[in-house]
């Protein structure tokens, strides 16, 4: 099998910030990879779970006229009870022009990721060259989780290295140890999520247990800086006993900084737009928890803020 | 999901409880009308009829400062005010007294009247409040006057009627200008803003530097010398009307210095509290020798500012008249004056900032509506001096700590941004950003030194020294330049909407162009500029005269003592007395939503022939109703600020057209047009003023706002991207540009929040771009803040080049705001 060209590597986005501050240093654009093996219950991105593009219905935009409905070929939308159209999405067999989204008048259809060459990605990147190299900034590829389109990544960030951009990773570790092998060398600085410091306890909340995240870290910190980042979920990752578990781990590990990440629930509508149950009403940890949380980090040596 | 917002970082408390009473004082004063000034000015005027104008003028100016009551409120160290009032204006019914007397007849005062709103909140409030009550009536919307003085300033303004410089201008162009019947159509139809002959000056800085470093004394015993030894030189000679008319403005000016000291002492005598006695005794020290002499420390040196500045405001019916280069101008008198600290320079600047926020203008509410009261007073902060060297000083950083202490609305504070400035600079002009209050805006010098030295070709060290800002985003080399500008806009978005319509106004039915039936993208561009080409010559035509009126009624005599070289060339600005006379410029508005309904309809009708022209046509007559799908077709067209290569080298190729074609008339003055854009609040009456456009923008809409910004809610590239757009516009050959950005709280959090924001600013500052200025509020804030308005009695916005208390702010315009893209991440 001959290798495609790099450059030709294509893979699915599901968005493109620019000016973006809290992912790393200085100004950043975040490319969102989608697909994600991940399913952890407080994800306030669902729409970048799957790995393909999918279609998503903003229920609070939709106003009902049932466009959409007349306009699906293959049947795949039906008017629902409370007035508002019904996506059936086994039957839909996404089409290429989307005349769903092209009759809706009120935007409230949209695809959520799109196929991207590394090319592509690349250019857009460079567009603000002047901002990083001003800022001390770059790139970080997240997701969904960047490490699942690993030829994509590298083709990616490959091309990030060769104009010059620092390039930074935020991943959940979750990967075949290869991928890191043939990933770190092109990374910056590794963004590398915890939550959970119990295996079960991790099973429970993501769907995978954590002993392949934990090998992961070990391997990256000794070769890329990495800051790690705990999601902060009550009822789920703020137990003192998980904090101070976590701790232990980050501090043999070697990493020094932690950042910790207070769970919204700005994300739960978009269950629905898609069509899914929401998994965890989440509730935003309260200040003085969030402090307890950054005060069991320092209290461990680690530098650690929250945001 | 919580509905609680995200705090701003930064929250300043004034840093004496002097300041916080002057401003609470501030803060529950209701606007008032005051006719001391004009009632004196009035009385002289019908005297002097048969003197030469010159010297009438200076005799009339001088006669009414001679009158004017010295006010002292509780606490306040810096003497002089502009009226009796706390939060008061000066009806100029010498400029115009046609709207006043219509208001005063309940009449609609002009034909834009309808397409602009006031704010209801504040201090507008509190004179309604009043008025229920007492023996005051509510004037021009939003001020009280009393009954009493209202029967008298009925009869000042009927005495002006027919002698105001808006009566002599309309005698003039009415009677010899061809286009006038376009002019007329324009203002009804929404294509101009309204005649701006009641406020036609400002955007000028006074010599300050020389007013406080001779003396008043010293420049009449100058002027007695000329005038004693005075050799005609012919028509273009000095003028020895001018020179004996300056004298005139001088001693009056120092009557009313030594009637303010005379009050302090008056004052003192009577003062139980020994410390306010002796502060009464220091102002009225001060007020003998300042403005007469160079100050003899740094608080005089204030105090002569403030009097020099106090004193050129009065004459004029100023908008955008400006205080400058203030850090440079009062540094040496800080610097060498051993008892002067850190402390003081704050408190005094918040003193000053107070007092410049009490000055209200009041105009035809045409004009107040697009000012939304704001005067424009520009102090600008940092710079280079003329060697090059970065001149941002210890004072520099006091006035911005003031401003982040106060959060006043005035003065409109901005820096002279350039890489050598230094980081402590920088940084506090940051924390000041994080306040929220709008201020500082960031202007590139490098930029202005460029445009300056191609149009007027002045050693650029002279540039460098003398940059300052005259108005909210317009930049005057201070000291040495014609201030009689021309300030309406030319609406671009009605212009778009006449190449649309055949020439008609779809709006109001009025033709203003022959039929003209275009058939391919081309036509529809070259109509659009044959139009816009009539309507900025007709525009610049119409001011010459007005600005011959201005000349002929009220020139400015002591402004001009005050700008380089009048004095010596003995001509008044008005004469050609300045160094720089480009400064008046062709202003419009609107050109974003043009280039964006440009490229939609490229996209659409001619691109993928969705639709005909004619389709287009009526589908904006129809507001879009029952057009749909045609209207998603076009809003997803390209759009201006997300550095798409084909929108934006349409908006490029526009530009080029106007700033070439404004440049190419002469001014009164015999000298060209400077072309500029600017925005203050004209999208929202000017959008008012126009139906639905090819861009997808539905009818009454604002147009977007500054110069460069994207229309609301088209940037979906974040703020990035629309810089990158916004860098591509060559600022360097207009004078002026304005873009506005808005950031979330978040965004800008803790110093990297603050570092990532300079080093955005630097970045574009890299291409020739002009200005920046950022909003920093959550829409969240915003909406409770028009829930509930009392509680945000203090909210300070940016608006466009100015910043407005939040509740004097009109419904239309808070919702502009709230719509601004909020770049947060
Ligand atoms: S076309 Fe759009 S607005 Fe209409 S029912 Fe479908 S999703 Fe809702
Ligand atoms: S993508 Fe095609 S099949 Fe699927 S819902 Fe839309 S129109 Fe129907």
């Amino acid at each position: 099998m001959i290798p495609t060209a790099p450059s030709k590597t294509t893979g699915v986005v599901f968005d493109v910030q620019h000016y973006a501050v809290h992912d790393g240093p200085g100004i950043r654009t975040l490319v969102f990879l989608k697909g994600c093996p991940l399913r952890c219950a407080w994800c306030c991105n669902p729409e970048s779970q799957g790995a393909g593009p999918e279609l998503r219905h903003a229920r609070v935009r939709c106003r009902g006229c049932l466009r959409c409905v007349a306009a699906c070929p293959a049947g795949a939308v039906t008017p629902g009870q409370d007035r508002l159209p019904v996506f059936d999405r086994d039957s839909c067999v996404r089409c290429a022009d989307r005349p769903c989204v092209e009759a809706c008048p009120s935007d409230a259809l949209s695809v959520c990721g799109a196929t991207m060459t590394a090319d592509q990605v690349v250019a857009r990147v460079a567009k603000d060259r002047a901002f990083y190299r001003n800022s001390g900034g770059g790139v970080t590829f997240s997701g969904g989780e960047p490490l699942a389109q690993p030829d994509f990544l590298a083709a990616c960030l490959e091309g990030c290295r060769d104009e010059g951009i620092s390039t930074a990773v935020s991943t959940s570790g979750y990967a075949p140890s290869e991928v890191l092998l043939r990933i770190a060398p092109l990374v910056n600085l590794f963004l590398f999520d915890l939550k959970l410091a119990d295996t079960q306890e991790h099973l429970k909340w993501t769907g995978v247990p954590n002993d392949t995240i934990l090998a992961n870290l070990g391997f990256v910190a000794t070769n890329v800086p990495v800051i790690v980042r705990v999601p902060l979920v009550p009822g789920c990752t703020d137990t003192p006993a998980n904090l101070a578990g976590l701790a232990d781990i980050i501090a043999s590990i070697g990493v020094s900084q932690v950042n910790v990440a207070p769970a919204h629930g700005m994300g739960i509508s978009k269950y629905a737009d898609l069509g899914r149950d929401v998994p965890l009403d989440v509730i935003p940890p309260t200040r003085s928890s969030l402090l307890e949380a950054v005060f069991a980090f320092r209290s461990k040596g680690l530098i650690c803020d929250a945001f | 999901m919580t509905d609680s917002f995200a705090p701003r970082e930064v929250h300043g408390k004034p840093s004496s409880d002097r300041v916080r009473q002057l401003k609470q004082a501030y803060l529950e004063a209701p606007l008032m009308v005051d006719i001391e000034y004009i009632r004196r000015l009035t009385e002289s005027h019908r005297r002097t009829d048969g003197m030469e104008v010159l010297e009438r003028r200076a005799e009339d100016h001088a006669y009414a400062l001679e009158g004017l009551t010295p006010i002292f409120h509780p606490g306040e160290r810096i003497a002089g005010h502009k009226t009796r009032f706390i939060r008061g204006a000066i009806p100029y019914a010498n400029y115009a007294a046609g709207p006043f007397l219509r208001e005063m007849r309940r009449q609609q005062q002009d034909a834009q009247q309808k397409y602009v709103d006031l704010g209801e909140g504040g201090g507008v409030q509190h004179a309604r409040r009043e008025a229920e009550g007492g023996d005051s009536e509510v004037f021009s919307g939003k001020f009280l006057i009393s009954r009493d003085e209202l029967a008298e300033f009925r009869g000042i303004c009927e005495y002006w009627e027919d002698k105001c410089l808006m009566e002599a201008g309309d005698r003039l162009w009415k009677t010899s200008f061809p286009g006038a019947g376009f002019i007329e159509d324009g203002w009804t139809i929404g294509l101009f803003t309204a005649p701006h002959d009641p406020c036609p000056e400002g955007r000028i800085v006074l010599d300050f530097r020389a007013a406080l470093s001779r003396g008043y004394l010293a420049l009449i015993a100058e002027l007695e010398q000329r005038i004693a030894t005075f050799r005609p030189g012919g028509p273009m000679g000095p003028d020895l009307h001018f020179w004996r008319a300056s004298l005139r403005s001088l001693r009056g000016a120092l009557v009313l210095a030594a009637r303010y000291a005379a009050e302090a002492r008056r004052l003192a005598a009577a003062e139980a509290s020994p410390i306010r006695r002796d502060e009464l005794l220091a102002m009225a020290d001060a007020c003998d020798q300042v403005p007469a002499r160079p100050p003899r420390n740094f608080r005089e040196a204030v105090q002569s500012f403030w009097f020099t500045y106090l004193l050129g405001h009065l004459e004029g019916a100023h908008l955008g008249y400006s205080p400058g280069r203030l850090d440079q101008t009062l540094f040496p008198y800080f610097r060498d004056d051993p008892s002067a600290t850190w402390e003081d320079a704050v408190e005094l600047a918040e003193e000053l900032f107070v007092k410049m926020t009490r000055i209200e203008y009041i105009a035809s509410m045409s004009w107040q509506g697009l000012g939304h009261g704001n005067l424009y007073q520009n102090l600008i902060l940092g710079g280079l001096n003329s060697l090059g060297e970065p001149a941002d000083n210890l004072l520099s950083k006091a006035f911005l700590q003031a401003q982040i202490n106060l959060q006043m609305t005035q003065p409109t504070l901005s820096i002279w941004w350039h890489p050598t400035l230094s980081d402590g600079f920088l940084r506090t002009a940051v924390e000041c950003v994080k306040t929220g209050v709008g201020y500082p805006a960031f202007f590139n010098l490098e930029t202005y030194v460029r445009h300056e030295a191609a149009v007027t070709g002045l050693p650029i060290e002279v540039i460098r020294e003398n940059a300052a800002m005259g108005g909210c985003t317009e930049p005057t080399l201070e000291g040495m330049s014609y201030g009689v500008v021309q300030a309406g806009f030319v609406n671009q978005g009605k212009l778009l909407e006449l190449a649309m319509h055949d020439g008609v106004d779809p709006v109001t039915g009025v033709r203003m162009f022959p039929p003209c039936h275009p058939t391919t993208y081309d036509d529809v561009v070259g109509s659009f500029q044959d139009k816009m080409h009539v309507a900025v010559r007709n525009w610049q035509q119409y001011w010459n005269y007005v600005m011959l009126a201005h000349r002929q009624t009220v020139p400015l005599v002591f402004c001009s003592i005050f700008v380089r070289d009048c004095l010596g060339r003995g001509r008044c600005m008005d004469d050609g007395g300045a160094v720089n006379n480009r400064t008046p410029t062709t202003l419009s508005s609107g050109l974003v939503n043009v280039a964006n309904s440009m490229a939609a309809i490229r996209k659409v009708v001619f691109e993928d022939r969705a639709a005909t022209f004619a389709e287009l046509q009526s589908a904006l007559v129809a507001n879009f109703e029952g057009h749909e799908a045609l209207r998603k077709r076009l809003v997803n067209a390209p759009k201006w600020g997300n550095d798409d290569e084909t929108v934006d080298r349409v908006f490029l190729d526009l530009f080029d057209d106007y700033v070439n074609w404004a440049a190419d008339q002469r001014n009164y003055l015999g000298e060209p047009y400077d072309p500029s854009m600017l925005a203050i609040s004209t999208p929202v009456p000017f959008g008012k003023a126009c139906g639905a456009f090819p861009d997808g923008r539905l009818a009454g809409q604002p147009l977007a706002d500054g110069v460069t910004s994207p229309f609301p809610g088209t940037d979906q590239n974040g703020p990035t991207a629309v810089l990158r757009s916004s860098i591509k516009v060559d600022h360097t050959r207009i004078r002026g540009g304005l873009l506005n950005l808005k950031f979330h709280p978040t965004a800008l959090a803790g110093e990297s929040g603050a570092q990532n924001l300079l080093a955005l600013i630097k970045t574009y500052f890299e291409g020739p771009s002009f200005h920046v200025q950022f909003n920093v509020v959550d829409s969240h804030m915003l909406k409770d803040a028009q829930a509930h308005p009392d509680r945000y009695r203090d909210l300070v916005v940016r608006v466009a080049g100015f910043s407005a208390y939040w509740v004097e702010m009109s419904r239309a315009l808070q919702d502009q705001v709230i719509e601004r893209t909020e770049h947060s991440l």
